[in-house]
């Protein structure tokens, strides 16, 4: 049944009462999650990430949806998160649809209905408009903005790292891209946690990054691949002023300073398109390397540093689903600055070869 | 360099690494290893906690070889794991780094065959000498292995910084002050207080760790806990199951030494500390051991008025017949052991000076549950009962397990013409805030003995201060002719004098 906004409070507050009644049930509820679904066909994915985060992160969640249409209305449906097969309730759930214009008012209306006292998290799903002021409208007042670099080009960085920019003092960034980025980092780390390690640094000489292409995909690299290097480059303090590229087939090399890089798509149907699958980096005759084996989900990590015994190991990497995604942002709701620098960073280097976005905006 | 030097680490949620080493299980054939060691250090494989070369040596008198103790590891975790079934990717590579010694800790030539086996993996995986011993064996065999680590040159000096030395060790601490207090000269003559860690694993748990978050982490509950604003506190850890084939054990230790001394006092401590200058090892242990110290000791006749003891005869255990505990195995017919205690304590200190504590603790009681209540004082003047009945005072109720929370019972108007008022209750419960299954506490506290910090970890002086409370009360009890035990059904909450300890206060047990 389709409730008019002002009915939203009213009907939920007879669905918690019901379930008191019923279950007991006692009302615990960390923040409001506002997802905005920038596609109606990305609604069901929405919906159902948003069940899963409950389940972690007990929430008010408001999915958000726009289509379509010549008379301007927003309208809702509500509910109760109850996880099947469990009698505890963790959280209400309100759908509103905008139609037509109506999407403006979307901005207004999903403040009212954020809970008091408790933090706002405003999810975009999808890729994120080039010029759209929904987005900006949106995160006045959130506390933590989630997006997924994933499902944008690698010209989108520089975007996203003008958002992280302006983001400072008012909302923390979260992408979800970087968060699944953060098991390779660790094992990225993991190589240089002894001072045989940190000695080769200073000797890095190459760097290859090899990803799953998305369809059809043009870029140089993927933006996963790009966020990783921004980061490396950022920790071993390479300029990328200056930066030279070359592209061949299938691959793209940057060269800057005595470093090079090299992006190569390595097609893959096991995982999801613009994924890494192997991370390698030669520093004089040592040599380190991270790759995924058949199994999409395991890692096999391995270091050969000339007179030091390191064994191979293989390590399992977590759900990289969306919802743990999303709850592994919320568990640290937070400035990332390493983030900031990884997307300024990432995004210079591979500006030149993410043309499109350095063209002027259409007027 | 050290891991703190490595750029890849800064800013990192994972910036607490630890450095290879080899964690070597005394008495790996046991259960303890089988139920808790080893499902937690897999799950810290499957965590991708343990670092690169990480290696276990198991070693125990049982003969065994590499691949039966394997076999026997991998039934266990399949089993006892929090994460079922076994991720065999993750199995496949653990397993390369279990290693098995057998041989009587008495021979010096089993410690020479360790020490070999260490060596070789020190080549191999790039562990640098550094070792993590995990007694899981009875307290009366750890002398031995201590002097048998130190004889063949197993244990590292405290001040090099190029490797360390780590020895975790599980109650009992002794069973009494003397007893604890050699035990832990015995430790120091090897090892220094820095290189050990006494394991509790209450505090590894995450709802002990959340009762500092609450207390400290929130501006609203320091200012009233204390004297001026509590009336008493209850602490129990009730056990609704009986010994459960350690009647051996028990008839060594009974509930005091078993729960009491370490577990109840943990919480009492954590539960009554002042807030430490920082959240690190000798700041929190600092104040937890004046929590010890400020306990008003229970001696002579104080220990019959402030003391029972009870035993629990034949009962019920989810409507089925369950034995007495003299029917136990292993248990003597006329045993004179308790397996129920209730204490009044109290805190000769600023802040809780004449508040009572009441703890209980026991096996084959009604329910399990662990929980410390904070009974707040009534209102000062009763304004809105014109029929002159008894306002309820508030209780705020920290859940430890199992259904981990916290409750705050308070008084509301019943909706009416009329000012009735009534108790309810405001509840959180971290399964359903929070979801999810988190780390089991051997796993935090392993991690954190990897690490080298000691903070969830018992102290010395931590260690006698507990003594020092229960052994006279051990003492004095010895003195009495035997009670007339079982003096308590199984499946009810523990003898009458339980209640009567409380009630001769006009307060009674909260119903759990």
């Amino acid at each position: 049944m389709r409730l008019s906004l002002d009915q939203v409070e009213r009907e939920l507050a007879k669905l918690w009462e019901q379930d008191a009644h019923s279950a007991g049930g006692s009302r615990t509820e960390l923040m409001t999650l506002v997802a905005l679904v920038s596609e109606p066909r990305l609604l069901e994915r929405a919906q159902t990430v948003v069940s899963e985060v409950v389940k972690i992160h007990a929430s008010r969640t408001i999915v958000a949806v726009w289509r379509d249409g010549d008379k301007p209305s927003i309208t809702a449906d509500v509910a109760l998160h109850r996880p099947a097969g469990t009698a505890a309730v963790c959280g209400d759930a309100i759908t509103l649809e905008a139609i037509g214009t109506a999407r403006e008012w979307l901005p207004g209306n999903a403040e009212r209905l954020a809970l008091p006292d408790l933090p706002v998290c405003v999810w975009w799903v999808g890729d994120l408009p080039d010029y759209d002021d929904l987005f900006d409208r949106m995160v006045v007042g959130a506390d933590v903005v989630v997006v997924n670099s994933g499902e944008m080009d690698l010209r989108d960085l520089e975007k996203l790292s003008s958002i992280a920019t302006r983001s400072r003092g008012h909302y923390a960034l979260a992408d979800l891209t970087w968060i699944r980025l953060r098991t390779l980092q660790d094992l990225v780390a993991r190589f240089f946690d002894d001072a045989e390690g940190q000695a080769c640094i200073k000797d890095l000489q190459r760097i290859t990054i090899e990803f799953a292409p998305r369809p059809d995909e043009q870029d140089a690299a993927s933006t996963q691949a790009g966020l990783l290097f921004g980061w490396i480059a950022a920790v071993i303090d390479l300029s990328p002023e200056g930066v030279q590229w070359k592209r061949g087939d299938g691959w793209a090399e940057a060269r800057l300073g005595g470093v090079s890089a090299r992006f190569e798509a390595k097609a893959r149907g096991d995982v999801r398109p613009g994924v890494i699958t192997r991370i390698a980096f030669d520093a004089g005759k040592a040599h380190f390397e991270i790759a995924r084996a058949e199994d999409p989900r395991v890692y096999t990590w391995s270091r050969d540093v000339p007179g030091v015994a390191t064994p191979q190991h293989t390590l399992r990497v977590g759900a990289f689903e969306e919802p743990a995604l999303l709850v592994r942002c919320l568990e640290r709701p937070k400035r990332d600055r390493l983030l900031e620098t990884s997307l300024l960073v990432g995004s210079s280097i591979v500006k030149s070869v993410a043309p499109r976005l350095t063209a002027p905006p259409p007027r | 360099m050290s891991l703190e030097e490595n750029p890849f680490r800064v800013g990192l949620e994972t910036e607490r690494t630890s450095a290879p080493s080899v964690f070597v299980i005394f008495g790996a054939s046991g259960d303890l290893t089988k139920r808790k060691l080893l499902p937690a250090l897999y799950n810290l494989a499957v965590s991708r906690l343990l670092p690169p070369g990480f290696s276990i040596v198991g070693f125990s008198v049982t003969e065994l070889t590499e691949e039966a103790f394997r076999e026997q590891m991998h039934e266990g975790i399949s089993k006892f794991s929090r994460r079922k079934p076994v991720d065999e990717a993750v199995w496949k590579d653990f397993a390369s780094r279990l290693h098995y010694v057998s041989g009587s800790f008495g021979e010096a030539a089993n410690f020479a065959k360790l020490r070999e086996k260490l060596e070789e993996l020190d080549r191999k995986n790039g562990t640098r000498g550094n070792r993590l011993y995990y007694l899981a064996i009875p307290p009366s065999l750890f002398p031995m292995v201590n002097d048998q680590l130190a004889k063949a040159g197993l244990v590292a000096d405290p001040n090099d910084a190029s490797k360390f030395s780590r020895i975790i060790v599980e109650k009992p601490f002794g069973h009494d002050l003397a007893s604890g207090d050699a035990l832990n000269a015995d430790l120091h003559r090897v090892f220094a207080e820095k290189q050990i860690f006494r394991i509790d694993h209450y505090l590894g748990k995450e709802t002990v760790q959340n009762l500092v978050a609450l207390r400290f982490g929130n501006a609203i509950f320091e200012p009233i806990w204390n004297r001026n604003h509590i009336d008493h506190v209850q602490i129990s850890v009730a056990e609704d199951i009986g010994v459960e084939g350690r009647g051996k054990f028990y008839e060594e230790a009974g509930t005091t030494r078993d729960i009491v001394q370490n577990h109840l006092l943990q919480l009492l401590m954590v539960a009554a500390m002042e807030p430490p200058v920082a959240f690190t090892a000798d700041e929190v242990r600092d104040e937890k051991v004046k929590v010890l110290r400020a306990l008003k000791p229970i001696v002579g006749s104080d220990v019959a008025k402030y003391t029972v003891r009870g035993q629990y005869g034949p009962g019920n255990y989810l409507g089925k017949p369950v034995p007495g505990y003299r029917q136990e195995e292993n248990v003597s017919p006329t045993s004179n052991v308790e397996t129920f205690v209730a204490m009044r304590l109290e805190l000769d200190n600023w802040r809780f000076a004449g508040v009572p504590i009441y703890i209980r603790a026991g096996k084959r009681l009604t329910k399990r549950i662990t929980e410390i209540s904070v009974h707040f004082k009534d209102v000062p003047h009763a304004l809105l009962m014109q029929d002159g009945s008894h306002i309820e005072p508030d209780v705020l109720a920290i859940r430890i397990q199992p259904d981990e929370g916290i409750g705050l019972r308070f008084v509301a108007k019943v909706p009416g013409p009329t000012m009735m008022l009534r108790p309810v209750t405001m509840d959180f419960r971290y399964g359903s805030t929070f979801g999810g299954s988190g780390p089991e506490a051997y796993e935090r506290l392993i991690l954190d003995a990897m690490h080298g910090d000691p903070t969830l970890f018992a102290r010395a002086d931590e260690v006698s201060a507990a003594w020092n409370l229960i052994t006279p009360i051990h003492q004095a009890w010895a003195k009495e002719p035997p009670r007339p035990f079982p003096n308590y059904p199984a499946g009810t909450w523990g003898p009458k004098e339980s209640a009567d300890l409380i009630e001769r206060d006009g307060r009674a047990w909260r119903r759990i």
